[in-house]
């Protein structure tokens, strides 16, 4: 298969492209569903690199050893003198990485990969080894938003993001099997033309100039566009010069600044809630423009965010039309109410037991993934760390007479203690609906909610937010460390519109999956607040149904505690206690919205229940 | 090649605070705060260039100051004759994130062994850290037994290693420089209060210095060396302001009348501790030495106290960053008065 014939797909290709001509690009984010080709496409990029450079796979198992490198045992005897074992990062020198699902990969790696992309080189601090390597490399990365995001802030160090679309005409599709019937196995396919195109380019580029309307436009673009810092002009302005060298102008013109402006900006735009009003000096006849570009990213965003629910990425409006139809579905925003103290929010105890307890085998080989923190002279397992051996035995080699191989007697054993962040996430699950607003009623449970965040906070938790309103469940914050960014998002949560409960529990199922997956040693403390009574279902059972039977599914997932805040009015003559029910099947721990403002949640934890 | 420190357009606050610890070292690092993208990790590791030269004992692995504390081999040196001296430039050692443990505390000179057959000790980061910066990027993602070993040296001021049966002791006085972004995860109060100052850095938005970001990088990546030969002049004279500040700074008084406008802010913050008190009057201090002045006035207090208790008031946990910094900015025009 060869690049050009993919079929669609432009700017995904482009970006790849554009990193095959000048790697200062800055690498290239593919963002897109499950089988539209990322994969696919992020590994013809090995195709049109200039021969010879590098092109390494990260595998998501990867471990820090791997990807930094270590101390080489038989090249260290053999020499009598420390050598090191390259890893990824100095194999991939020159080249590119390619990490499939970067958004599985531990975030810590994640981290690192990133930051050597940026710096150019890497610094390789471990087990006695201290160097430092110039590594230029461009990390192509593919990313299914359904599994889960990556932080804005390693997002951001992608120089460009493409977001790929779904083929979905009959004429595409053809194509699409045509090609890839035509791709398996013809050796002898002529050269692809792309090959050429980046080699010219590539020789160009040292003498592609900038028209100045071109670096206007750039500049003009980011000082309209709400992203923080200025990684994406820069980062715009490497791509558009690209684009140029690829075109084989020698000028920069305006055009290809507006080509590349998506690949610059589609993954650094801010989230509801971030962003800045923009600068009021905007010229007005530029206006237009810019308010197609900004559509235009919003389509692709509407995109990225719809749920596989709606796979057609139902347009908001629509689903306003139906709130407002609703007949409580006046949306409005409640303040955040007064938080109090909540002493302990702990885990319970006699679950982990049993789940580890049930677990053992898996637990134990699961350790040693965990970070080599520091050697010791016992330990029940057999896990050996080389290199504190090593240097046991180092000093007595003489004297125990080595000739060729090393000598190493039991007493120098050393083993790994291991050590590795025990993850705990508390996972918010708020009804939003319109039923939530009667009586202030959101105000206490935002009252509840920071009460909670702020005990987060102490302990040093993850937090996630989820929110059911409407016809959907929305992810309004992924599992972060920021507690700051989960207040914000709170205080801007808005109420209306039917309960879809069903739909909530559904997201928190995928989100609880998810983070098992990605780090399945996070414990979760799952928080719902809601009145328990879903009107709105989405498989055409009925909604109560449909609910509890998502609840037993929910119930059976381990590593997950629950509470339920029962946030129906118990004053009132028709109460469901639809909730407490609900708690019932989650096994969950129940409070009303009542026992929780009068201070009760503070007693409650204290006795260690919460 | 590294970008220019001078090259670097605005953050002015972030230069400012970096140099006055060049100044005195004594203000005990920085913690640069900010969204992604601000220059924040260019302007640490830029600083190098400017760096001046520390007196040190010669050959010393620690770059042990001859008048100062010593590690465990100088004072055996120290034993027998006086110590010779020597010049080195202060460095910036940089701390992975990925680093391990015994290249931060150091450990058994593996090499030295295989060949000799002898223990010997090999120095970790902390030890290369020794009166340099110590610069950690995304200090907020630091694993937590690393922080706790940083804490441990910041507090003692030594780095004391007893494992693999090796027992060795030297100083450990650095200046702690991290950049974080608050939106990935908050710090440890302990490890906040350790750094002496704060800024806070946003992006720039006026349209004309935006282009000469670009620009300048853009012309810094098409030919670095040019690029650091057209900057030369603006180096050599920032670098030689920096050493006459340093000279100039013991001679700087810290007379009561300064001591007490100080103390009159920080009581008016209700502060816990004393480290505010110190980390002001001493980059009051250096600030007046980089000003050229004779003495410490009140825009000194003024512009020291603002970096040095950003992160030091009391804030709830979800109170915005702007709401602090404007009660501050309010106690600090009530109680000196800059005309």
């Amino acid at each position: 298969m060869r690049l050009s014939d993919f079929v669609g797909q432009e700017e995904a290709r482009l970006g790849l492209l554009l990193n095959a001509v000048d790697p200062r690009c800055g690498g290239l984010l593919l963002v897109g569903g499950r089988g539209c080709g990322k994969s696919t496409l992020a590994r013809l990029f090995r195709s049109i690199i200039p021969a010879g450079a590098p092109f390494v796979e990260l595998p998501l198992n990867a471990t820090e050893d791997s990807l930094l490198g270590g101390i080489d045992l038989e090249a260290t005897i053999a020499r009598g003198r420390r050598a090191l074992r390259p890893g990824i990062l100095s194999r991939a020198h020159g080249g590119a990485v390619f990490v499939d699902d970067i958004n599985l990969l531990s975030p810590e790696l994640t981290a690192l990969l990133i930051e050597s992309q940026g710096r150019g080189a890497e610094l390789i601090e471990r087990e006695g080894i201290s160097e430092r390597r110039e590594c230029r490399i461009n990390v192509i990365a593919t990313l299914n938003p359904e599994e889960g995001d990556l932080s804005p802030h390693l997002a951001d160090r992608f120089g460009l993001c493409a977001i790929m679309d779904d083929l979905t005409g009959p004429a595409d599709r053809l194509e699409v099997l045509r090609t890839a019937l035509k791709g398996a196995g013809s050796r002898d396919e002529p050269k692809d033309p792309a090959v050429e195109r980046v080699a010219v380019a590539r020789r160009l580029l040292a003498s592609v100039r900038f028209s100045p309307e071109a670096m206007d436009r750039i500049a003009e673009i980011a000082e309209q566009s709400a992203v923080h810092g200025h990684r994406a002009e820069l980062f715009h302005y490497y791509a558009a010069r690209a684009c140029a060298a690829l075109e084989g102008s020698k000028q920069v013109k305006v055009v290809h600044v507006e080509r590349t402006v998506g690949l610059a900006y589609a993954h650094r735009r801010l989230l509801p809630g971030e962003e800045e009003p923009p600068p009021a000096q905007g010229e007005q006849q530029r206006d237009n423009e810019q308010g197609e570009n900004a559509e235009e990213r919003e389509e692709r965003r509407d995109r990225r965010e719809s749920d596989t629910d709606n796979p057609s990425g139902e347009s908001r409006e629509r689903g306003e039309s139906e709130a407002q139809r609703e007949s409580s579905g006046r949306e409005e925003v409640q303040p955040v109410g007064d938080p109090f103290m909540v002493r302990r929010l702990a885990f319970r105890k006699d679950r982990t037991k049993r789940k580890a307890s049930g677990r053992r085998t898996t637990t134990r080989t699961d350790c040693r993934g965990g970070r080599y923190v520091k050697s010791l002279l016992h330990s029940p397992d057999h896990d050996v760390a080389v290199d504190a051996t090593l240097r046991a035995c180092a000093p007595f080699q003489q004297s125990r007479g080595r000739k060729e191989q090393l000598i190493i007697e039991q007493d120098d054993l050393r083993f790994k203690q291991r050590e590795r962040k025990t993850g705990h996430l508390v996972l918010f699950v708020v009804d939003g609906s319109g039923s939530m607003g009667a009586k202030q009623r959101m105000t206490a449970v935002k009252g509840a909610v920071r009460s909670l965040l702020l005990d987060c906070y102490r302990k040093r938790d993850r937090v996630a937010m989820i929110v059911f309103r409407k016809d959907r469940a929305e992810v309004v914050l992924p599992p972060t460390r920021s507690i700051e960014l989960a207040a914000k998002r709170l205080a801007v949560l808005p109420v209306g519109g039917k309960t879809p409960l069903t739909a909530g529990l559904l997201e928190a199922h995928r989100l609880v999956r998810r983070t098992l997956r990605n780090r399945p040693w996070t414990r979760i403390l799952l928080i719902l607040l809601t009145d328990g009574r879903g009107n709105h279902s989405m498989t055409g059972l009925p909604p109560l149904e449909e609910g509890f039977r998502l609840a037993r599914l929910l119930e059976e997932e381990t590593y997950c505690d629950f509470i339920v805040v029962d946030t129906e009015d118990k004053g009132n003559l028709v109460r469901s206690d639809l909730a407490l029910k609900l708690a019932q099947t989650l096994n969950a721990r129940y409070f009303t919205c009542e026992t929780l403002h009068s201070g009760q949640l503070f007693d409650m934890a204290r006795t260690g229940f919460i | 090649m590294i970008f220019p420190f001078t090259a670097i357009v605005g953050q002015e606050e972030l230069k400012t605070a970096l140099i006055l610890n060049v100044i005195d070292p004594g203000i005990g690092g920085l913690l640069v705060m900010g969204e992604k993208g601000t220059a924040k990790s260019t302007a640490v590791r830029a600083l190098a260039e400017l760096l001046p030269e520390l007196e040190t004992v010669r050959e010393c692995r620690f770059q042990c100051d001859p008048d100062g504390n010593l590690c465990t081999v100088c004072l055996e040196r120290n034993e027998t004759a006086a110590l010779p001296r020597d010049r080195k430039k202060m460095r910036v050692v940089e701390l992975p994130l990925g680093v391990t443990e015994d290249r931060l505390v150091g450990t058994l000179d593996i090499e030295h062994a295989l060949r000799h057959g002898e223990k010997r000790f090999e120095a970790g980061l902390l030890g290369d850290a020794n009166r340099n910066f110590l610069y950690v990027d995304e200090v907020n993602l630091l694993e937590d037994h690393i922080i706790d070993l940083l804490l441990d040296s910041a507090a003692m001021g030594v780095n004391t290693v007893e494992r693999e049966g090796i027992s060795f002791s030297h100083p450990a006085r650095f200046m702690l420089v991290g950049t974080m972004n608050p939106e990935e995860g908050d710090l440890r109060p302990q490890l906040l209060d350790r750094f002496g100052l704060c800024v806070q850095v946003t992006g720039l938005h006026d349209r004309d210095r935006r282009m000469d970001i670009l620009r300048r990088k853009a012309d810094f990546d098409d030919d670095p060396v040019r690029f650091g030969d057209r900057w030369r002049p603006q180096q050599e004279e920032l670098a030689g302001r920096i050493d006459r500040a340093r000279e100039r700074l013991p001679a700087i008084p810290l007379d009561d009348g300064v001591l007490e406008r100080i103390v009159s802010v920080t009581t008016a913050l209700w502060l816990d501790g004393h480290r505010a008190d110190i980390v002001i009057m001493k980059t009051a201090r250096a600030l007046a030495a980089f000003r050229e002045l004779a003495a410490i006035g009140n825009p000194e207090i003024r512009d020291a106290a603002l970096p040095a208790l950003l992160h030091r008031q009391k804030r709830l946990p979800f109170e915005e960053v702007g709401n602090e910094q404007g009660r501050l900015r309010a106690v600090l025009e009530e109680n000196l008065p800059c005309a």
